[in-house]
């Protein structure tokens, strides 16, 4: 026990070694010893979470990896849904510039026959309207004339229907009506 | 007025003529009279408007009739218009004078001249529409300035029209 103690304990002179690079035996079987423990703890509880560590990290980063691929796989349908919509827009300009012209031909059409119908129209209405107002004044001229005729007449009539022309009128209704059995 | 009054008032008129022994006097002046009322239509409105008291409306037939017709006419007009009855004068005075056309078996002639005939000229176109028709007549004439010529008569539904007036409205049609 004193050898074992002394030669833990005992104070040797550092300059004193037995090789300038080994240590000496104790200090290789403590140190070893202590190493074990050492390593035998770290693989016991230091292991495990560094492993845990790991796999968490891989998953982690796993996820990540999985989230970037969703966002490209994502970014690429957008992508693709972009060139589709820009495809559509294009084609949807085209189809509404080219209802546009149709629509624009149309009434263009409809308004150069509406046109040429209304310009007929008014043709027949006024050759109708003409005649009509010739009509019309003909028959107002006849119409002055029939009055001013009438009234020439009754004028000259009663400017003419003196006592004599009246007693000769009497006298000639009454033979008229005698001689009329 | 009812059919029944009117012929109420000629009865009671005939009545009084035939009475003052003026029958014939009194229907042509009557008859006159009313023709004069027929077609004036402001005297027309003078005897019939109830607004103006009786005497007045009396008063304008005295004015109207004094000196132009005997006094049984005008009495009578008076009593037919101072009973407020002047709005059926001419049917009055036309039932009297059918009524004493018909006491002497005679049918009315209302005969219409622009100017007054003679009694020459009324007896001859008396006898002339009497043997045109063969029917007796008792002929009124009528002075009507718008026939402005010629006569018109009419018997019962018979019209004999030969007037200027009617002339001018042919030729006035015709043109």
């Amino acid at each position: 026990m004193n050898l074992v103690v002394t030669s833990l304990f005992a104070v040797e002179d550092p300059s004193q070694t037995h090789h300038w690079l080994l240590p000496e035996t104790a200090e290789i079987v403590y140190g070893g010893i202590a190493s074990c423990i050492i390593f035998f703890g770290l693989y016991k509880f230091g292991w495990p979470m560094i492993v845990k560590s790991m796999n968490a990290r891989t998953a982690r980063i796993q996820k990540e990896l999985d989230g970037a691929a969703d966002a490209r796989s994502k970014s690429e349908t957008d992508a693709a849904g972009i060139r589709t919509a820009l495809g559509d827009i294009e084609s949807e300009r085209r189809k509404i510039l080219a209802e546009a012209d149709a629509q624009a031909t149309a009434i263009i059409s409809d308004g150069r026959a509406r046109l040429l119908k209304e310009v007929a129209d008014l043709e027949v209405k006024a050759v109708a309207d003409l005649a009509a107002a010739r009509g019309r004044s003909g028959e107002e001229l006849r119409g002055e004339i029939a009055r001013l005729s009438s009234a020439a007449i009754s004028s000259a009539v009663a400017a003419s229907l003196n006592d004599r022309a009246q007693q000769e009128l009497i006298e000639s209704f009454i033979k008229s009506v005698g001689a009329a059995k | 007025m009812s059919d029944a009054r009117i012929e109420a008032y000629s009865r009671a008129l005939f009545e009084v003529a035939q009475a003052e022994g003026n029958l014939s006097v009194v229907e042509d002046e009557l008859f006159r009279m009313a023709r004069a009322v027929e077609s004036s239509e402001q005297l027309r409105g003078v005897l019939t408007d109830a607004t103006i008291p009786a005497e007045r409306r009396q008063q304008v037939v005295e004015q109207l009739m004094g000196g132009k017709a005997s006094n049984t006419s005008m009495q009578l007009v008076s009593l037919i218009v101072g009973a407020g009855r002047g709005r059926d004068l001419v049917a009055i005075v036309d039932r009297l004078v059918q009524r004493a056309s018909s006491e002497q078996q005679r049918e009315v002639a209302e005969v219409r001249s622009a100017v007054a005939l003679s009694e020459d000229q009324t007896k001859r176109l008396a006898d002339a529409l009497s043997k045109s028709t063969g029917r007796k007549l008792n002929l009124k004439v009528v002075v009507d300035p718008s026939v402005l010529g010629g006569l018109v008569a009419t018997v019962g539904d018979e019209v004999i029209d030969d007037t200027v007036r009617t002339r001018l409205e042919q030729i006035k049609t015709r043109i």
